[in-house]
């Protein structure tokens, strides 16, 4: 116990380098922890995107870009699929439940897709959490009617019954309008924590009324055009669709379906297992992640590299410190003991301050990280992952100091009682 | 007299590689003495203080404290001896500058047992006794002994040494040069003190010094030059 005030006292008399040493290893492992978090909460909250969903059907091309456009609200469908294919799969008898998507036009940088009150039953995402109305009603008969994604409502400021206009296209900045055809905001959906968030969802009617008047990727113009009231008494029903989400009566038909889908001889089709592209999407990242966390070690190894310099650049200073010690009692392990101490104490202080820094930047950033990129940090007790990296540091850090300790040992072993250098 | 404090016997020392620094025939210090050995620096004189506090071991021949042959005792053993046994003062700057002046008098008790049990046997407890040790040698203003003891002048600072040299009673104080650092007047002052309070402690005093001009104060002054056969082979004197 003499021995840690004594170790605490000397660090006290170095106090600005000590200071600095313990800070350079509070700021490596605050980093450290912050992308532990970061790649912990990307990869839950990544992985719970969607849940309950057996297959996802769109046009032929790639898994991932499938995935991309139909969960994730990432690029753009390479083609549409015909209604007909989709009310196909719907009537299987294998087929619980379908949810057609339809996707192309934004608002204000915000997907929108068209779908049906399937959706708000059936789809799932999390543990197999449904989704909830935070305000008002999901779409109904009306076909300018749509429901917001929590981060849609909270980020524009918009409440029930205000009236927005939608885009033609995803471009952040649309410059053709379907600004004759105005929607009314009847619902918004809770925190999903997933891109539904960031979703407008409106009727599929809806989206055939704004495109109703359209040809060939052109407004009509003058007497060609179709007002908001007479596409409402028009026939609404869609011909294409972007994709469709299917939820079976029996997982065992999963593969077998897909298949079928797969060879679907109308229309080349595309059918993939959400958890099978989730993981492949997810190894492409894997890497980047993987690379993360590699240099946040070395950073952590840096931090506790300048402790050892630190603490072995002191030990010539102080070799009269040590001979005093040893001239009043404290023998050669005394000495030693008394370095390691000083190593743990410099990287208990830093990985306390590294802990406390990364409270305040969670707390600090929370609401921003949220907001933009859709991932919630919570301000939790480390987990037993992060102890066992903590620990795996102060180990570290022991091995570290007993570099020193084992120098100031055969020093003072050498020195004895001279105090003259 | 009883049996002798220290007692070296043919004692031969050499550094690894080197001829032999020390070779003493005999030499003796009896209980309650205070010897001024007069040893100009380059004489082995610190590798001599090092043989008696056992940190070196002599190539031949025996070293005795208290009739305990410290070649005997391992070297976690003879360092334990050592503070158990022995009072330490250096040249200047003997105190560790982060303690506190009460904390450096306090060190020798925090690694020896029976100098801390002495010390609360003779004084109540270690705070006391560092409280007493301070104010015999002139330091006992409480302010004072709460501060760095770096923040001392050098005077005090190796009146704080002395303290720490003679807490729990030792039986051996060496000093080494202790008084170099400080002017004439405070010089026989301080060597005064030290008399005073290890007569008052019962302990032997080894005072070694090249200034000849102190050695009258002493019981007996010896020349380490005299006391060794291996002396260098331009001797110290002519220089």
């Amino acid at each position: 116990m003499y021995l840690l005030r004594l170790a605490l006292a000397s660090l006290a008399n170095r106090r600005f380098t000590a200071f600095l040493t313990a800070f350079a290893i509070a700021l490596s492992v605050c980093l450290l922890l912050a992308v532990e978090r970061v790649r912990t909460e990307a990869r839950a909250s990544f992985a719970s995107t969607i849940s309950g969903t057996d297959l996802i059907v769109g046009a032929r091309s790639g898994s991932v870009n499938l995935l991309l456009y139909s969960v994730f609200r990432i690029g753009n469908a390479t083609n549409n699929i015909r209604w007909d294919s989709y009310t196909h799969y719907a009537k299987d008898p294998r087929v619980k439940w379908a949810i057609p998507m339809s996707l192309g036009d934004s608002h204000r940088g915000y997907r929108v897709m068209g779908t049906t009150s399937d959706y708000f039953a059936h789809y799932q995402y999390g543990r197999r959490q449904h989704l909830q109305l935070a305000q008002g009603r999901a779409f109904a008969d009306d076909p300018f009617e749509v429901v917001l994604g929590a981060e849609v409502a909270e980020a524009l400021h918009y409440r029930l019954g205000e009236k927005l206009v939608l885009a033609h296209g995803v471009a952040a900045i649309s410059l053709v309008k379907h600004d004759d055809k105005p929607f009314t905001v009847v619902g918004v959906l809770a925190r999903t924590g997933t891109p539904v968030d960031r979703t407008l969802h409106i009727s599929l009617g809806g989206m055939e009324a704004i495109h109703i008047d359209w040809h060939n990727g052109m407004p009509a113009r003058g007497a060609g055009r179709i007002s908001a009231d007479q596409a409402r008494s028009m026939d609404l029903q869609p011909s294409a669709i972007t994709a469709f989400m299917l939820g079976l009566n029996s997982k065992i038909a999963t593969f077998s379906l897909q298949r079928e889908i797969n060879e679907f001889s109308n229309e080349p089709l595309l059918a993939i297992l959400p958890g099978v592209a989730l993981q492949e999407l997810w190894s492409l990242m894997g890497t980047a992640e993987q690379a993360l966390f590699v240099v946040s070690l070395f950073v952590v190894l840096t931090g506790l590299i300048g402790m050892l310099t630190a603490i072995l650049t002191s030990l010539n200073e102080r070799r009269r410190e040590m001979a005093i010690l040893r001239s009043v009692g404290a023998r050669p392990w005394h000495i030693a003991g008394l370095l390691v101490l000083e190593a743990l104490a410099l990287a208990v202080s830093g990985i306390v301050a590294g802990i406390g820094l990364l409270y305040v930047g969670i707390a600090v950033a929370q609401g921003y990280v949220q907001a933009n990129y859709g991932l919630y940090l919570p301000l939790a007790w480390p987990s037993a992952h992060e102890w066992s990296l903590l620990a795996i540091i102060l180990g570290a850090a022991l091995l570290m100091g007993s570099v020193p300790a084992w120098r100031a040992y055969r020093q003072s072993l050498a020195d004895g009682l001279s105090i003259h250098l | 007299m009883s049996q002798p404090l220290i007692e070296l016997h043919d004692l031969v020392f050499a550094w690894p590689g080197q001829p032999p620094l020390l070779d003493i025939a005999h030499f003796r210090l009896e209980t309650g003495e205070a010897l001024f050995l007069k040893g100009p620096s380059g004489s082995g004189k610190t590798t001599l203080l090092g043989l008696l506090g056992g940190v070196n071991r002599p190539d031949q021949g025996s070293v005795r404290l208290l009739g305990q042959e410290l070649g005997e005792l391992s070297q976690g053993a003879r360092d334990r001896f050592r503070v158990d046994h022995t009072g330490y003062i250096f040249q200047q700057f003997n105190l560790l500058p982060f303690l506190s002046v009460r904390e450096n008098v306090e060190l020798p008790c925090r690694f020896s047992r029976s100098r801390a049990e002495r010390a609360v046997q003779r004084h109540g407890s270690i705070d006391q006794a560092a409280s007493q040790l301070l104010a015999h040698l002139g330091l006992s203003d409480p302010a004072l002994q709460a501060r760095r003891a770096d923040s001392l002048s050098i005077g005090q600072q190796q009146r704080v040494a002395a303290a720490r040299a003679l807490i729990g009673q030792p039986e051996l104080v060496i000093a080494d040069e202790p008084t170099s650092a400080l002017d004439a007047d405070t010089r026989e002052a301080f060597i005064r003190l030290l008399f005073d309070e290890c007569r008052g402690a019962g302990s032997s005093l080894l005072f070694v010094s090249h200034d000849q001009s102190l050695a009258p104060l002493f019981d007996r002054h010896l020349s380490l030059a005299e006391l060794n056969r291996a002396a260098s082979p331009t001797p110290p004197q002519e220089a």
